[in-house]
């Protein structure tokens, strides 16, 4: 078992680097230098920026300087903002996309769990139809369409929520409900799946033979057993929230990381684009090993090979 | 019939046949498929919407990149007052113009600008020759006649002219539409046929070398699918510079390893077939083995990726287009429709709501043909 960690680890240390690599090499492979662009800068201030950055040193020293850098978790200068380094970034933005990202975790947990054991159990009827009809809608409709619609009817039609910001609970509603709809029908799919199939075990029918209630069985023996594949991909679900909470963030105007990246990207910050995708898939990476770890532990049945 | 016990004359054989229509594995797919309500919808929707982009454009009168500052923001259904005349109707712009409207409901020009009354808070414009006033003490804004002040009376009518109305540049929404969801279900084609090639020589590699081969090129795989590809979409958007070739490269390099998964599970179980060993034998080469017998073996499941792919290429362009970072201006697509009608979501929801349908209506389609196409392929629900 610890031997299947330690792999799992290296190659997620492995997929780390490649990562850095893949993105360092993107990034130096834009025609130009990060300062030729749209100002009108003299040869002589061009010179100076590229001595101060170390942009005139050979590639290899770059990269592994860099790397050294992020080891000491440094992700150096922003290029556009003078005096702001993308540590800044991280450090202003992440803690408010990290606060709303747990709390629609939170929320994707409580509403899709029941939703999915609901459908189960009425497999067949009018709760199942619903649940179903509504996690298809979820998984189909772009979260910005959604937003939109929610945005209109909710704070311009009913003026109940506000439509940006967010200041105090009221605020969190839209923009939870906008990030977590693709994975709380995803969620609920897969919850429904896996209980409708642990509910035509043989354990359950002996449990039913021997005369316990039907809330006792799903809650004491399915429900154990059908948590498992939905705690597996609890690990892409964050995933999801992550790059989805680019477009969240653009539309409601909250002052996350996300909605960083975008600028960034629109504002071609090389620096801080690199910083910040090294950032996003560092921490995506861990949250998929957590995820598995945990799931390893949880499911004896599982095979370390 | 008088003796009901007499032998009937049929033969043994006769007897003996099983009585089934004899289907090819095409016609017996398209039974399956046919049978499932969903998935003729979804077909039927994208042959709809596959005609309205690619031949839709030849019925419409407008370009998708002229703009007309005369007609800004107007919506599909218009409240319009009485001219004074009863020749036709007067809209008012949101910019607080007021535009002529004929009585079949197609728009003229702007009405000339007479002079400002602001001490009774009015606009007084020219019309036919007659004065009108365009009140604006109090919302909703009203036409008025300058020297009684009576309103004229009010009705709704539906635009002819622009049958979805304009958007904020006075463009044609319907004429932006089609070539939007035409530059969209190109890109999502492209895209996913760029996906199937690297997929398919990837996988297929993979799956017919084994061994080695095999398990490094799975360990590539493996490490690319936990890297979060969304960003690495949007990397290679910032090198290659916004536009239709950009998009259509970065979709199409990154998503292809759903693809190669399928294809190597599909070609490692066909390759120890019996008729792969026959074309051993003739001494075929590796390239005729694959591309001859078992790709084509394996259609049935590359399909099935191929229409859940492309539901995905949609979504991510839309998303791309959202964040700005899609196609440039004039050009169209559903995503930057949806993002230029961001800006004035509360006067005019018809401009996000109208490509938002769109995407809705292609993302159900292709889900739906998908789940019919997989249920369809599936030998095990032969009935």
């Amino acid at each position: 078992m610890v031997r299947y960690f330690i792999k799992r680890l290296g190659m997620m240390l492995i997929a780390l680097f490649l990562i850095i690599l893949v993105t360092f090499v993107i990034m130096h492979s834009i025609p130009g230098g990060p300062f030729t662009s749209d100002r009108n800068v003299s040869k002589e201030v061009e010179e100076a920026l590229n001595e101060k950055y170390h942009l005139n040193d050979p590639l290899p020293k770059q990269f592994f300087d860099y790397v050294g850098n992020l080891l000491h978790g440094d992700f150096g200068p922003s290029y556009r903002f003078t005096g702001k380094t993308v540590n800044d970034f991280i450090a202003n933005g992440f803690p408010v996309s990290a606060k709303l990202g747990g709390v629609t975790i939170l929320f994707v947990i409580l509403a899709s769990i029941p939703m999915g054991i609901l459908a189960a159990i009425k497999n067949g009827k009018w709760q199942d139809m619903l649940v179903m009809a509504v996690a298809t809608i979820g998984v189909t409709i772009p979260s910005f369409v959604i937003a939109s619609i929610l945005i209109y009817i909710f704070s311009f039609r009913m003026g109940a929520l506000p439509s940006f910001g967010l200041d105090s609970w009221k605020g969190y509603v839209l923009p939870v409900i906008t990030l977590g709809g693709y994975s709380i029908s995803y969620l609920a799919r897969q919850m429904r799946s896996s209980l409708l199939e642990v509910m035509g075990q043989d354990y359950i029918r002996t449990a039913r033979a021997k005369g316990l209630s039907e809330p006792k069985i799903i809650i004491r023996h399915a429900l154990r057993n059908a948590m498992i594949p939905v705690i597996t991909v609890l690990g892409p679900t964050v995933a999801n929230l992550l790059t989805g909470s680019f477009v969240v963030e653009k539309i409601f105007a909250v002052p996350g990381l996300g909605v960083h990246f975008v600028n960034s990207v629109t504002m071609r910050d090389y620096t801080t684009i690199m910083g910040v995708t090294i950032f996003y898939a560092t921490f995506l990476l861990a949250m998929v090993f957590i995820v598995d770890v945990f799931y390893c532990l949880i499911d004896p049945r599982i095979k370390y090979d | 019939m008088e003796n009901k016990w007499e032998m009937l004359e049929s033969s043994n054989e006769e007897r003996e046949k099983i009585w089934r229509l004899n289907r090819t594995f095409a016609g017996d797919v398209w039974f399956r498929f046919r049978r499932k309500p969903t998935a003729i919808a979804g077909f039927v929707i994208i042959l709809l919407l596959l005609f309205f982009a690619l031949a839709g454009p030849a019925f419409t009168d407008y370009s998708y990149s002229a703009q007309n500052l005369e007609v800004v923001n107007i919506p599909p259904r218009m409240t319009v007052y009485d001219a004074p005349d009863g020749s036709g109707y007067l809209y008012i712009t949101q910019a607080l113009k007021v535009v002529w409207v004929n009585r079949d409901g197609t728009l003229g020009s702007q009405l000339k600008k007479v002079r400002e009354d602001s001490e009774h808070s009015m606009t007084i414009y020219d019309c036919n020759g007659t004065e009108v006033g365009l009140y604006y003490g109090f919302k909703p804004y009203v036409m008025v006649d300058p020297e009684t002040r009576v309103i004229f009376s009010s009705q709704k009518i539906w635009n002819q002219s622009y049958v979805l109305g304009t958007d904020s540049l006075g463009r044609d929404i319907l004429t932006r539409l089609m070539y939007g969801t035409r530059v969209s279900l190109l890109v999502a084609f492209v895209a996913v046929l760029v996906n199937l090639v690297i997929g398919i020589i990837f996988g297929g590699i993979s799956g017919y070398a084994g061994g080695t081969v095999d398990a490094v090129m799975m360990r590539i795989v493996d490490i690319i699918s936990t890297i979060p590809l969304t960003l690495y979409v949007i990397l290679i958007m910032v090198i290659l510079g916004t536009g239709l070739k950009s998009i259509i490269i970065a979709l199409g390099t990154v998503y292809w390893v759903d693809m190669a998964r399928v294809v190597r599970g599909q070609v490692l179980s066909l390759k120890n077939q019996e008729f792969v060993l026959a074309a051993r034998t003739i001494g075929s080469s590796v390239k005729t083995i694959l591309m001859q017998h078992l790709i084509p073996n394996a259609m049935g499941s590359i399909l099935v990726t191929v229409t859940m792919l492309i539901p995905s290429a949609i979504f991510m362009e839309a998303f791309l287009g959202f964040l700005g970072i899609g196609l440039q201006p004039p050009l169209a697509s559903l995503g930057t429709m949806c993002n230029d009608a961001t800006e004035n979501l509360r006067s005019c929801p018809h401009q996000l709501f109208i490509p938002a349908l769109v995407i809705c209506l292609i993302m159900f389609a292709f889900n739906f043909v998908g789940d019919g196409l997989r249920d369809a392929l599936d030998p095990k629900l032969k009935k």
